[in-house]
């Protein structure tokens, strides 16, 4: 177990910004290197065409933003900034490309800029639908995979194999569902896996090459049942909000200190829920785009017409036994925001507590927020 | 048309009845915005870039454009009672200020400084250049119930400026697959050549409103292509389509060669060219544009005017022949739906072509779409290409942010810098 709690732990910290165990990857395999910025890429492609795809999750105050600051405004988002600092300063020399999508207008006009700083690089951009129930959506997003299947092959020189494509969709249907169980045991079990281990499981997952995550997290697993650990009180909790730029994982410890079980929340939640795919499909590419369109879970960043959020965010607390739920919200994330007054009253309609808090990435003091955390559990336990 | 007095003097008055004229379009749409409805006819709500008004009029139904209601009320001032009450609800002051008021304006009992405005029967997100505008649309479909249809655009994603044909295809298939959806939602069936109709009287609009942004090209600008230019564009979103809108961009088109013959223009004298970049401070409206007026600045083009349309980069042309196609390719080329290099190219283009002595970035709190890589924007001009750039900070709508003193100390000091430019 600690072999590999470890490995996740060294792999989780190399992901923020120093990248060096895909230095050696690459230096290892002579293979390029793609870099996404969340939420959801489609890593099976890239993986395929013997990229490694690297979830860019952004650089939590490791490094300064001088260089980013000139070139942004103090209205935007952490992540956006420290990504783009890693890639002014160099950091992200690594990655063949990097890979933006249509999240919010600040990641989309980060790919731009990016491009305009970097023009010697493939910065590239997908557009995922938004219009689901159209019949025209998966097809669209075939073709939009098969442009970036085309830009990957311009740097591989070798085309897209369906073979490989369904290979390497097998190995990342498996990856998901080994996070899966893994969320399974926490909510099962509350208190035996802390949130700061769970956390560096899930963002080590994508970093490491999946051929070696997947059997690490095999082994993990299967060591989990026999944890021992007198059982906690703890209210019951969703963490809602950190889709994109990630909260200081002494934030997350907070909330449990204060006596919370987070049994749900969102942290690269597009790379667990979105792009599970029906291996037998003829085409494994639609089926990629298939099983990112007919995907019913509710997502921030992706809209979706025939969701219902509220009923959705309800249905979700009640299957969970949620007690309450904590609104995470990056500093200047508009759609976090948005979906925060979505769920707000149907959560006052449901007669369920919440809690609204904020949070930059680089924040290292955690008081305030946990005296909150502390007064809504309270507020709970002893309604 | 225009008066020219016995000494040779121009009355400035006497070629601005455009601006006028624009005044009763505006408020006649607003009137019918709020007249009883007994026809059944639906308010279909919009957005103003990518806006196929065209497909609404097919379906005569109200176009209701809750930016345009938004910044008339601030224009008017009305906007802070409207944020509060939005603030009070739970929004956050980081979220945008039109969606702020879009919600307040649509809660129950909420009246405005330009009257009680209409919930919508329909919410048409057209998805083009502000990903806000999907959260706008679902915050409105939760309070109201109203229901959302969905026009996906993609983004421009290819720096030079390309747009992959299965982008174009995917839009206007979304078009032609909306038709029933649209009757459902208006109870009118669609009646092709009306449509075709509607798509050449706006054409011909279209047309006209970009001779008239050219008009900045003149040495001196018979016209501000910034500040006058947000009156002009108001009839291009809300009434293209109609006989009216062309009848207007005609006029404005003549009244603005008439200013031309009369060396006329919105400052006594242009003593300095400019290229604007942003949305206006619409609360403080005439004391902003009163920073660059009161040193004979005249806008000579700007990126805000073509929110409605890319016109002057021929980046469309509607067709009544290829309808859903030429539709789809104006959605795609919105201003912010273009990526960064392209808008900043733009901006270096407009420098040369309409010989500007600087680059006015106004950017604001309100808007990640248009302001997100604004200060790339400034360092790629003014470090790489020389180019005089002023970035200055407030809000479209809300008041907080605009601080006169603050705005008038870095314009002085940009002047300054032109004036020593201009010397040297």
């Amino acid at each position: 177990m600690n072999g590999t709690a470890d490995l996740f732990a060294r792999s989780a910290e190399d992901s923020y910004a120093t990248f060096e165990s895909v230095k050696a990857w690459k230096k290892a395999t002579g293979r390029p290197v793609l870099g996404y910025f969340p939420v959801y890429f489609p890593s099976e492609i890239a993986h395929a065409m013997g990229f490694l795809p690297v979830s860019l999750l952004g650089a939590s105050g490791r490094v300064g933003l001088d260089m980013a600051t000139a070139h942004t405004q103090s209205f935007v988002c952490s992540i956006s900034r420290s990504v783009f600092q890693l890639s002014l300063q160099g950091n992200l020399d690594v990655m063949d490309v990097l890979l933006f999508s249509n999240i919010c207008d600040v990641a989309r006009n980060l790919s731009g800029i990016t491009k305009r700083n970097l023009g010697d690089r493939r910065i590239e951009y997908l557009h995922y639908p938004i219009n689901n129930t159209s019949a025209h959506a998966v097809p669209y997003l075939r073709e939009e995979y098969r442009r970036l299947a085309d830009i990957l092959a311009g740097v591989t020189h070798h085309p897209l194999e369906p073979e490989a494509l369904r290979r390497s969709m097998e190995l990342y249907n498996r990856k998901r569902a080994l996070q899966e169980q893994l969320t399974a045991f926490r909510r099962a079990r509350p208190g035996l896996l802390p949130y700061t281990e769970y956390y560096n499981v899930l963002r080590a997952g994508g970093m490491l090459p999946v051929e070696e995550y997947l059997p690490a997290l095999e082994s993990y697993l299967a060591e989990l049942p026999s944890r021992e650990g007198k059982p906690k009180d703890g209210v019951k909790v969703m963490v809602l909000g950190n889709f994109c730029e990630q909260p200081p994982v002494m934030l997350m410890k907070s909330i449990e200190d204060a006596g919370c079980f987070i049994l749900h929340d969102e942290a690269l939640v597009g790379e667990r829920w979105l792009g599970l795919a029906d291996l037998t499909a003829a085409d494994p590419l639609e089926s990629l785009a298939r099983g990112y369109v007919q995907n019913l879970e509710p997502m921030t960043v992706r809209f979706h017409p025939s969701v219902n959020k509220q009923k959705a965010l309800l249905d979700r607390a009640r299957t969970q036994g949620v007690e309450g739920v904590v609104f995470a919200t990056p500093k200047f994330c508009e759609p976090a925001l948005y979906d925060y007054m979505i769920g707000k009253p149907a959560l006052e309609k449901a007669n369920l507590p919440y809690l609204h808090i904020e949070y930059e990435e680089s924040a290292s003091s955690f008081e305030h927020a946990r005296t909150m955390v502390e007064t809504f559990t309270e507020s709970i336990l002893f309604d | 048309m225009a008066a020219v007095t016995a000494t040779g003097a121009a009355n400035f008055d006497d070629f601005d009845r455009s601006k006028r004229l624009q005044g009763e379009i505006t408020k006649r749409y607003f009137q019918s915005l709020m007249a009883p409805r007994s026809n059944g006819q639906k308010i279909g709500y919009g957005f103003v870039m990518a806006n196929p008004i065209e497909f609404f009029q097919a379906f005569d139904i109200i176009p209701f454009y809750p930016e345009i209601t938004s910044l008339n009320i601030s224009y008017r001032g009305g906007s802070p009672p409207l944020i509060a009450l939005a603030e009070e609800a739970g929004y956050s002051t980081d979220a945008c200020g039109y969606v702020k008021m879009g919600v307040a304006a649509a809660m129950d009992g909420t009246s405005t400084a330009i009257g009680k405005l209409p919930r919508p029967d329909v919410l048409l997100l057209t998805y083009s250049g502000c990903q806000i505008y999907i959260h706008w649309w679902e915050q409105l479909h939760y309070q109201t119930g109203a229901p959302i249809l969905t026009i996906d655009v993609p983004y421009v994603r290819e720096y030079d400026g390309h747009v992959e044909p299965h982008d174009v295809r995917y839009v206007a298939s979304q078009l032609e697959e909306a038709i029933p959806l649209m009757e459902g939602a208006s109870g009118k069936r669609f009646d092709e050549n009306r449509f075709r109709e509607i798509m050449r009287l706006s054409a011909e609009a279209w047309d006209l409103w970009g001779q008239v942004i050219e008009m900045g090209k003149l040495r001196p600008s018979p016209m501000d292509a910034y500040f006058e230019a947000i009156y002009y564009m108001a009839p291009i979103t809300i009434i293209r389509g109609t006989q009216e809108a062309v009848d207007f961009y005609r006029f404005l088109l003549e009244e603005l060669k008439e200013r031309a013959s009369h060396g006329v223009g919105p400052t006594p004298r242009e003593d300095y060219r400019l290229v604007f970049e942003g949305v206006p401070n619409y609360p403080f409206f005439k004391k902003f544009w009163n920073l660059f007026r009161g040193y004979n600045a005249r806008g000579v083009a700007a990126t805000y005017p073509k929110v409605a349309g890319m016109i002057d980069t021929r980046s469309f042309r509607l067709n009544p022949d290829k309808p859903f196609e030429s539709l789809a390719e104006y959605m795609i080329h919105a201003y912010c739906n273009w990526n960064m290099p392209m808008r900043t190219r733009l901006l270096e283009q407009y420098v040369k072509d309409y010989q500007a002595d600087g680059v006015v970035i106004h950017s604001i709190k309100s808007c990640r779409s248009f302001s997100m890589g604004e200060g790339d924007m400034r360092e790629h001009l003014a470090i790489d290409l020389d180019i005089p750039t002023l970035l200055i900070e407030s809000d479209h709508v809300d008041p907080r942010y605009y601080s006169e003193a603050q705005l008038r100390n870095r314009v002085d000091a940009f002047f300054e810098t032109l004036a020593l430019r201009k010397r040297s």
